[in-house]
């Protein structure tokens, strides 16, 4: 594997979702090739990141209200 | 006619595996409208569908993915007609800026996302195309699996990986534009 082939599939790695011989080939060039582990890094921090920035909101209790009461009548 | 009994337990139910999902429905539904206003009345429109679908549903499978997949046709067939026209974006002309190469002698470890604050990625999120935009967000805020994004939108698991890929750099980019705008680091702005 090369390194362009690595970062192709960066974010199928860090979700979780490559196949088993992809992660084997992925982690075997990362260990060979500190640049790409450094990206490799630096988008796993970004992803983190997303998901602390994006998952903190709710939906607002009026809504909850309202939709049992739709739902149920109360 | 259902007895009192059968009301009661579609009613504990749907509790128990649809109405725990709100929150998501509502962060989903907040950015497809991208108005509050119209998130509530999506949301509400859509558990007053999978209500009454309920019994189509197969209990204990991906309540979760069935509500967002509800979400998505109604708003598709409801609120985009009317509220904003999906763009005609050439997806495929839209080149990601290699973030990493910019920043990786100076901030490597992303040091300058710290300082960038929910409304603002919010807004970045919001502005991404709308195919885009909803991959994203299955994904990064909700936390689907490929496979579950793939059904959701109706497209299959290779595109929802080259959408995301895609995305995630577009979004970065733009994260990025904006931290060197108000000088949280230095750079050439994507």
């Amino acid at each position: 594997m090369n390194c362009r082939e690595c970062v192709e599939h960066l974010y199928e790695f860090l979700d979780r979702e490559a196949t088993p011989e992809l992660e084997r080939d992925i982690r075997q060039h990362l260990e060979e090739c500190p640049p790409c582990g450094e990206q490799f890094d630096f988008e796993a921090i970004y992803l983190k990141f997303l998901r602390a920035r994006c998952r903190t909101q709710g939906a607002p209790e009026e809504l909850k209200r309202r939709v049992l009461r739709e739902l149920f009548g109360e | 006619m259902a007895t009192p009994n059968q009301v009661d337990e579609k009613r504990e139910s749907f509790e128990r595996e649809a109405l725990v999902h709100l929150d998501a429905l509502y962060r989903v539904a907040l950015r497809l409208t991208n108005n509050a206003a119209d998130a509530d009345d999506l949301v509400q429109e859509t558990m007053l569908k999978a209500y009454r679908a309920w019994d189509q549903y197969e209990k204990g499978t991906n309540a979760k993915g069935w509500l967002l997949t509800i979400l998505r046709h109604a708003f598709i067939n409801e609120y985009r007609r009317r509220t904003r026209h999906p763009e005609n974006v050439d997806l495929d002309t839209i080149e990601p800026f290699a973030v990493f190469g910019e920043i990786q002698d100076d901030d490597p470890q992303g040091a300058f996302f710290d300082k960038i604050v929910d409304d603002e990625v919010l807004r970045e999120i919001d502005k991404l195309p709308e195919a885009f935009r909803e991959t994203l967000v299955l994904s990064d805020v909700e936390g689907m699996s490929y496979q579950e994004i793939a059904k959701i939108l109706e497209i299959p698991v290779g595109t929802v990986k080259s959408r995301l890929f895609r995305a995630r750099k577009v979004l970065q980019a733009r994260l990025y534009g904006y931290a060197v705008s108000q000088g949280y680091i230095k750079g050439t702005p994507a």
